[in-house]
């Protein structure tokens, strides 16, 4: 027994798979959380309003985000900072602090829109919302402030799991494969306002802000040598090919079901009813546990990655496995995201869908900055060593910024011109 | 005059010359390396500009006035200006400001929100680094609408008063995530000279992994040594386990090889044959033997750093090997007269010898090799015989009698205590 053991630890084959399943976990969080209440709304609308004709650009968009994404790992683990650290320490205080500031303003009302989610997905399961909302608030502060990173790291690569139900629900719709695969290789576009709008809209949606300070965090918190840098690659790469594939059963159970049948959607929670009639019982459970599933993990991951970078670039202690006392600054911010994120969607009339609109406007004028400053950081040998981005890759890393901040601009222009959708 | 400046305040001002003409505004300070506690400013960096910047760097001699303004007693055309930016001085918003920095008085990483300068005799001095939130408010320029706004709600609030200011002298700068900077590195080494190794030890004891390592590469590398030797053996084992393998291989070699046994035998064995692969083959095999013996036996005790001389060595030759290793950490007193095949002749000491003619062969001055342990001997044995007589140290023979390596008392002192511990605690129980 002792012999079979040893060899699974040490074989070379296995130890790697050891040694990834230790460095696992920032990548795929960051990737899945991504898929949350917000993301599986407008994935659910893409699917039913334009069928399978927005599937292709799922490609393009997992890409991208695997060049950003693995930017920023790269930086974590070449530095052992964090993204907010490096802006700080870079381009001072005065650019830190804005940022921050729309940081925290949009992410606030990112959390609000999780809330909402827990809210919605539970009525399906006929819970009222005044039950659903402040446990769910309750248990997600609770994570973090009585957790340890690694408990909590556990947690959120369990939830991830859960994602599964929507691949389930996107093969009980019975979707027509060979149209599927046609529309997601062999793209045509439509020059359309709509359809244009809605396609920049899944973009921005995919690649948020709070992403690359979360991933870029959560490497240096889980203490990642360079040794390890192969690993946490493998991590990254998976998790932005996992996340957008969920996206993809998304549009599919929707394209096949609403799309065919000419039903009209507002959000992910009529999306879910309307699978109902259309694909029985158990998709449209599995649709509704999907959302909620993805809610909650992201009420708590934003308001964690939020207190984090704020920390970071103001200087203040941050970090799961610190105590209230050591950290307030971290706890506090953390604290407070929660609240406001869960009792606004108590107060009767929120003027919810005002505050997605300045979301939307907010991370689409963040994005940018953000990914400009990621540029020049990665490209200063002084900071990144042996890790700084190779000229090859500097290209393709330019071109990919370039296009996604002239789409999230185009994004924020059809924001302000035509409202939200 | 006001005798101390904040950084924030003077960061931007004009620059006026001897005649009244604006030489543009201030980006910079740049700071004289030196042991000094809080060290001078030696130049100012000045820009100008509206779109492309240009820099200029004017010695401290040249500055006649430095209140709300500061006059040179220049021309403006005599300053050069350069289109780039140098990094090769150590300049205050470069090296110190918004970087993080161990206060070294209460073990914490923190960031420098603004610097705070004492001027005397227009000098300016390095003082205080201002780390609170006050600090951040006044770079943010909204010192005065935050006061007022606190002072209404709550005047008798902490933020009004409350300086949070750390002296120069105890603060440190963290040099990690700047590779190529050595110019920090310096600033950092000289500081850190002036604190003791288990100080150094206790501190970083207080920081994450991140900010140890980046402390601990800041040390000079005999201080390394030291302070690394005095840190508890969980952190040496982290610390190694972040360190490259060049980097921890480098280190480990040159430490007590008993000591460097120990931290290895924690490590994995791939990794142990990753870091005895980079090290000089000689001292990666003293290791790899080391680690082959059981921990509490004379094998595992013994160090394989000690001092040899081949049987037809004179008094003299004794004396050199003695005077060339005055620097290195082990016992140096006690020498090990060998044959051809390394096997143990006999032993000498400093005493033994330091009188005699240096032509003298080494073997009439020798002890006969009658006092020895075998590497598979137990501690007690070699603890047993150390105390019989009196010796700093005992040489460890293998089973062709070869010199393996010598124990030293305090090797088997520190083990002893620890089991003697053990023992009386299972008493208690």
């Amino acid at each position: 027994m002792k012999k079979i053991i040893t060899f699974f630890k040490e074989h070379p084959w296995f130890k790697n798979i050891w040694i990834f399943l230790a460095v696992m976990g920032p990548g795929i969080i960051t990737a899945n959380v991504d898929n949350d209440a917000g993301g599986i709304a407008t994935y659910s609308l893409a699917g039913a309003h334009f069928g399978y004709t927005l599937l292709w650009s799922l490609i393009p968009i997992t890409l991208a985000l695997i060049i950003v994404q693995e930017m920023c790992a790269r930086m974590a683990i070449a530095t052992g900072k964090g993204l907010a650290d490096l802006i700080r320490e870079n381009f001072g205080v005065k650019v830190t602090f804005y940022l921050m500031l729309v940081l925290f303003c949009v992410n606030i009302t990112n959390v609000m829109a999780e809330f909402a989610g827990v809210a919605a997905s539970l009525e399906i399961f006929h819970v009222s919302k005044f039950i659903s909302v402040p446990l769910a608030a309750l248990f997600v502060w609770m994570l973090v402030v009585r957790g340890t990173y690694k408990s909590v790291e556990k947690i959120f690569l369990f939830a991830c799991f859960f994602y599964i139900a929507y691949i389930i629900s996107g093969f009980i719709a019975k979707p027509d494969w060979s149209e599927v695969a046609r529309e997601t290789f062999l793209p045509e576009f439509h020059f359309d306002l709509k359809y244009t709008i809605m396609l920049v809209g899944i973009i921005g949606t995919t690649i948020a802000p709070w992403m690359q300070f979360y991933l870029q965090s959560s490497i240096v918190e889980k203490g990642i040598t360079p040794e390890d840098y192969k690993h946490v690659r493998l991590d990254v790469v998976g998790g932005c090919i996992l996340a957008p594939a969920v996206a993809f059963f998304i549009v599919v159970a929707c394209a096949a079901t609403m799309f065919k049948a000419g039903i009209n959607i507002e959000d992910a929670k009529d999306a879910a009813l309307a699978l109902q009639p259309l694909a029985g019982n158990y998709a449209s459970w599995l649709f509704a546990f999907g959302l909620f599933i993805a809610s909650i993990f992201a009420a708590a991951v934003l308001p964690l990655s939020t207190a984090y970078s704020i920390c970071e670039g103001m200087g203040w202690e941050a970090g799961v496995d610190k105590r209230f006392e050591e950290a307030p600054g971290f706890f506090g911010l953390y604290t407070a995201m929660i609240v406001i994120g869960a009792v606004s969607v108590l107060v009767p009339n929120f003027p919810l869908l005002g505050i997605m609109y300045f979301s939307q406007v907010g991370n689409g004028v963040l994005l940018p900055f953000i990914l400009i400053y990621m540029l020049i950081l990665i490209n200063d040998r002084d900071l990144m060593g042996e890790f700084v981005n190779s000229r090859a890759f500097n290209i393709i890393a330019v071109l990919t910024v370039a296009v996604v901040i002239v789409l999230t601009l185009v994004m924020v222009f059809l924001t302000l011109r035509y409202g939200l959708g | 005059m006001k005798l101390f400046v904040y950084l924030s305040e003077i960061l931007g001002s004009k620059i006026i010359d001897r005649d009244g003409k604006v030489v543009g505004k201030l980006c910079d300070i740049s700071m004289r390396i030196n042991t000094e506690i809080y060290p001078r400013a030696s130049g100012l960096v000045i820009e100008k500009g509206l779109f492309k910047h240009k820099y200029a760097h004017v010695p401290f001699d040249h500055v006649a006035q430095l209140n709300d303004r500061i006059i040179l007693n220049v021309l403006a055309e005599e300053i050069q200006f350069q289109n780039k930016w140098w990094k090769n001085d150590f300049t205050l918003c470069v090296d110190v400001l918004d970087q993080q920095v161990v206060d070294t008085d209460n073990h914490k990483v923190v960031r420098v929100n603004d610097i705070h300068l004492l001027r005397v005799d227009n000098r300016l001095y390095l003082a205080h680094v201002d780390v609170g939130l006050r600090g951040i408010v006044r770079r943010l320029e909204w010192t005065l609408f935050v006061d007022a706004v606190v002072r209404s709600f709550a005047p008798k609030a902490q933020y009004l008063t409350r300086e949070d200011f750390i002296s120069w002298k105890n603060t440190q700068i963290l040099t990690f995530g700047r590779q190529k900077n050595v110019l920090r590195l310096d600033i950092a080494r000289k500081k850190l000279s002036q604190i003791l190794p288990a100080d150094l030890a206790e501190i970083m004891e207080g920081l994450d992994i991140y900010e140890r390592l980046s402390l601990f590469k800041s040390l000079e590398v005999p201080l390394q040594r030291r302070v690394f030797t005095d840190l508890a053996t969980q952190e040496k084992q982290d610390l190694i386990e972040q360190m490259s393998d060049m980097e921890a291989a480098d280190l480990l070699e040159n430490i007590p090889a008993d000591e460097a046994t120990d931290v290895l035998s924690t490590l994995s064995k791939e990794k142990i044959l990753q870091l005895t692969r980079r090290m000089e083959n000689e001292t990666a095999k003293e290791l790899r033997k080391l680690l082959g013996f059981a921990k509490d036996s004379a094998g595992g005790l013994m160090t394989t750093e000690y001092l040899y001389l081949n049987r037809d060595a004179t008094v003299a030759d004794a004396m050199a090997m003695i005077k060339d290793h005055v620097n290195s950490p082990g016992n140096i007193y006690t020498l090990y007269v060998v044959d051809d095949e390394h096997r143990l002749v006999g032993s000498t000491s400093l005493r033994r010898f330091i009188n005699e003619d240096p032509q003298r062969p080494i073997l009439e001055v020798c002890f006969p090799k009658n006092v020895f342990v075998r590497t598979d001997d137990g501690m007690e044995e070699v603890a047993l015989l150390l105390e019989k007589y009196k010796f700093l140290s005992i040489p460890v023979v293998d089973a062709h009698e070869v010199l393996q390596g010598v124990i030293t008392t305090d090797d088997v002192m520190e083990e002893l205590i620890a089991l003697a511990w053990s023992k009386y605690k299972e008493k208690l129980v």
